[in-house]
């Protein structure tokens, strides 16, 4: 077996921030080489330098036993590297083929038209010697998140690329489409291809690679087979310490209906329907999860509960009341409190201090405005109190929201929302961009609140989070709600079925299933 | 996005568009009966200004600029630069064409080639550097495109009257005396009515070459392909290895040459520059604009609509000169813009192009 990458020494300073230090790497010919660490360990640093988007402060990149110096990705591609980015880089309106020889066309004609039919062929070729199952003439608008990575793979192999860098591929896709990726992982590795890819997540780098590379603080922490390994033993070189993987909710009886949804159905901005006659309810000391894949009509259907959007039919109750026409700002003063899904378009104003973003839909309650005015010292204490309370780091209550990481940001929402001490927390992705270490405290936080007996609704696209957190589990396709389950007897493929629109029973096609076949 | 949304969209789409064919039909057949059942009646003189070679002679040669501003506008705008200074170079090049004729002589020739080919290619270079300079000024320095647009518009505006005044007195040029002609093919031009398409000015056998030329060149083209994938998303065509900017470049010098070539024949068509208010060029390079937008960014579209408004111009002008029915013009120019306020808000089926007007940085700042 030769050694296909080989990262020696290498260090990367951003303005005196040290990204990678001294990290060592080695990733033998035609193995799956995974590459974890928390956000922020300096993975996507690490290959963005093998990728020639920045170059070493220190060390060497040898590709193939040679040293390489690389000016430009087109140098990486030149040396048979190709990287698939967490956000693809395909152009919507055009066809998977026209994407896939963008700005190497085979031409014809003297070089003045593109060879379409050579075009289609070789990429035919191509899908059918690696087995991927793709249309050449498909627009990408129309073809779903999995086959659009596949276009990105097959982009880098026509491009000559022998290894493979995946940034989180797994991140947008449903359980199903992780196993397919995995299967096509294989099948590259069969004919010598060698694929690096980056996550966080423990299970998939224990199940897809042979080799697994751990990185913390920029760090190289640890090279070790997939198969010499475990989860708790990955997981403390992640962090550092001895982490609770599993959050686990203790058993007990829900109280009263705090939240019911009726017969909901909403638009999204465009006015097509997203959301179809969606009913459930939540009650006291219950988390009940939401699982889907981004863009069912999860988002439109939080809008409807949070205040943020007028449903077209039906209706939502609230701790008794109707609420189904009531303002934002009075579902505020109730007690509803919500973690949106876009940090910086809902969540924060990020020009503004901690201090103003602490108060940010209390500007009006009697706690920090009983004369009308801002009480600036009680919302510093506000901001402090919670920064301190959830650990948001750097602890500076004056800096702008948006010199803070992600993660910190998040802490800062999820800390805000919680201490508004709510009868019903909407929580979208709360765990969204945040490390293992954050993750934790914010589960074990949700678990507490459902231990006071408050209600919560968790939304979210991992399923291991709504599964593990949940006492019910509704899954959500194309605006409806498949089902409600029981997260605790049901399997992660079960779930990942009816996150695909198929119901139990119901045939392999797309047809309908009986009605009142729903059970 | 699922699958099922997207067909749902595409269906209202088609529906749209067939109503919208639809209607146009109807009415046209509606005037058609009318007009064959009382002859002496509104519908009959409808029916004969519709039908009359002179009508679709005079709608080709209104719709020349419009259509030539409208393809440049489309390989700008497909390449993400929206480039509302249409207007402006259309004004910069009929004027340089009908000045540097009169420069040059409008008698002369020069090695061959008559002062007013010398004029119409001198407009085209004008509109050339003018473009060159709105893109300089958009993708080299990062300038808002609306804005830099419209200042192109109005330094036009301003300084193509200003210079006939310096050069004339005023500021209308000079007649020439002469124009580009007709040039007219032996035959074919007998055909009635549709011989109108073969007795035409020489900018109208280009526009109709350029019509299925831009077609090609956008669909067929690795350069068409590039330049779509550059307003669409400029960082997949980044990552690839092709230059964002020299696409860019290249597709707003695109459309300052094909805008001149409209601003020129506009000018040497009637061989006087026209620079009274608006000028001659008066909105059509605005028209331009709805043309493409109307026809979704398709060359073969945007024709279609440059030719409709051209021929409610035509027809416009025509029932001018029946006396008893006069329409007021300024309510038939209004037309354009209904439809495309109608086609925008009603329709939607126009797809603009997603990083049209947003600047790319290719992020060797992190480096």
């Amino acid at each position: 077996m030769s050694t296909a990458v080989h990262l020696d020494e290498i260090t990367k300073r951003f303005s005196g921030v040290v990204a990678n230090d001294d990290v060592d790497l080695t990733v033998e010919r035609g193995t799956v080489h995974a590459l974890l660490g928390e956000n922020g360990a300096g993975k996507t640093t690490l290959m963005n330098i093998l990728y020639g988007l920045y170059e070493p402060t220190e060390g060497t990149v040898h590709v193939d036993g040679e040293p390489r110096d690389f000016d430009s990705p087109a140098d990486a591609i030149d040396a048979g590297i190709g990287m698939i980015h967490q956000h693809f880089m395909l152009v919507d309106p055009m066809t998977v083929a026209e994407n896939i020889v963008l700005g190497n066309e085979p031409r014809k004609w003297f070089g003045t038209t593109v060879d379409r039919e050579r075009a289609r062929q070789e990429v035919i070729d191509l899908s059918n010697r690696y087995g991927f199952d793709v249309n050449p003439d498909d627009a990408i608008e129309d073809v779903s998140v999995g086959v659009q990575q596949r276009v990105e793979i097959l982009k880098a192999l026509y491009r000559g690329a022998d290894i493979l860098i995946l940034d989180e591929p797994t991140a947008v896709l449903t359980p199903q489409e992780v196993e397919e990726l995995f299967r096509v992982f294989e099948e590259l590795t069969a004919q010598g291809k060698t694929i690096i890819f980056i996550s966080h997540k423990l299970g998939e780098a224990m199940h897809a690679a042979d080799d697994i590379t751990v990185l913390r603080n920029g760090k190289n922490v640890g090279t070790v087979k997939a198969d010499e390994t475990s989860n708790e033993e990955l997981a403390e070189l992640m962090v550092g310490r001895e982490v609770l993987l599993e959050p686990k909710a203790e058993p007990q009886e829900p109280g009263d209906e705090v939240l019911a949804v009726q017969h909901l159905s909403a638009e999204d901005n465009r006015g097509i329907p997203a959301v179809s006659d969606v009913s459930f309810d939540i009650r006291e000391g219950e988390v009940f999860g939401i699982a889907g894949v981004d863009g069912n009509g999860q988002s439109q259907l939080v809008e409807a509960i949070t205040g943020l959007r007028t449903p077209t039919e039906g209706s939502i109750s609230y701790k008794g009341g109707d609420i189904t026409d009531a303002s934002r700002r009075s579902r505020i003063a109730d007690g509803m409190a919500y973690i949106p899904e876009d940090r910086h378009e809902r969540g924060l104003v990020m020009d503004f201090d901690l201090v103003q973003n602490g108060i940010l839909g209390s500007q009006h309650s009697p706690t920090f405005a009983a004369d009308g005015r801002i009480n600036w010292s009680d919302a510093r204490d506000h901001a402090e109190r919670i920064i301190d309370e959830y650990d948001v780091r750097p602890p500076h209550a004056d800096a702008d929201a948006e010199s803070f990481s992600g993660g910190n940001q998040q802490k800062f929402i999820v800390g805000r929302e919680f201490e508004r001490e709510p009868d019903l927390v909407v929580a979208t992705h709360p765990t969204r961009g945040v490390d293992i270490g954050a993750m934790e405290f914010i589960h074990e936080r949700l678990l507490d609140l459902r231990a006071e007996g408050k209600a919560v609704l968790l939304i979210s696209s991992k399923l291991d989070e709504v599964q593990g957190l949940s006492d019910r589990l509704g899954v959500m396709h194309d605006g409806e709600l498949m089902d409600i389950v029981d997260p605790r007897n049901t399997t992660e493929e079960e779930i990942g079925l009816l996150m695909a629109g198929e119901r139990p029973n119901a045939a392999e096609t797309d047809a309908e299933p009986p009605v009142g076949d729903a059970k | 996005m699922s699958t099922t949304t997207i067909d749902r969209l595409r269906d209202t789409e088609l529906s749209y568009r067939a109503t919208l064919a639809g209607g146009a039909l109807s009415v046209f057949l509606l005037i058609a009966l009318l007009g064959l059942a009382f002859p002496s009646s509104i519908w009959g003189n409808f029916l004969a200004i519709l039908t009359s070679r002179s009508t679709l002679s005079s709608a080709l040669r209104l719709s020349v600029p419009i259509t030539f501003a409208a393809l440049g506008g489309i390989f700008s705008e497909k390449a993400g630069v929206v480039n509302i200074g249409l207007e402006g170079l259309l004004i910069i090049s009929a004027f340089t064409a009908v000045i540097t004729t009169a420069v040059v002589g409008p008698e002369m020739t020069v090695v061959g080639l008559p002062a007013i080919w010398i004029g119409f290619f001198a407009g085209i270079l004008s509109s050339v550097l003018f473009s060159a300079l709105f893109a300089v000024v958009c993708i080299r320095f990062k300038a808002d495109q609306i804005i830099a647009g419209l200042a192109v518009w109005l330094i036009a505006l301003g300084l193509a009257p200003f210079a006939a005044t310096v050069y004339y007195g005023g500021v209308n040029t000079d007649n020439l005396g002469t124009t580009l002609g007709t040039w007219t093919i032996p035959v074919l031009s007998d055909i009635p009515f549709f011989g109108a398409f073969f007795d035409a000015d020489p900018a109208v056998y280009m526009m109709l070459v350029a019509v299925p030329a831009s077609w090609y060149v956008l669909n067929r083209t690795a350069f068409g392909r590039h330049v779509r994938a550059s307003g669409e998303n400029p960082k997949a065509l980044d990552t690839v290895g092709v230059d964002v900017s020299r696409v860019r470049y290249a597709g707003v010098l695109l459309s300052g040459f094909l805008a001149g070539v409209g601003g020129s024949a506009l000018s040497l068509g009637l061989g006087q520059f026209v620079g009274n208010n608006q000028t001659m060029v008066n909105g059509k390079g605005f028209i331009a604009i709805v043309a493409y937008l109307f026809g979704n960014y398709n060359p073969i579209g945007a024709f279609g609509a440059s030719f409709l408004f051209a021929g409610l111009e035509a027809a416009q002008i025509r029932l001018q000169q029946v006396p008893g029915y006069a329409i007021p013009d300024s309510l038939i120019q209004t037309i354009p813009y209904v439809t495309v306020l109608v086609v925008l808000a009603l329709v939607g089926r126009t797809r603009i192009p997603e990083a049209a007007g947003e600047h790319y940085d290719t992020g060797d700042d992190n480096r």
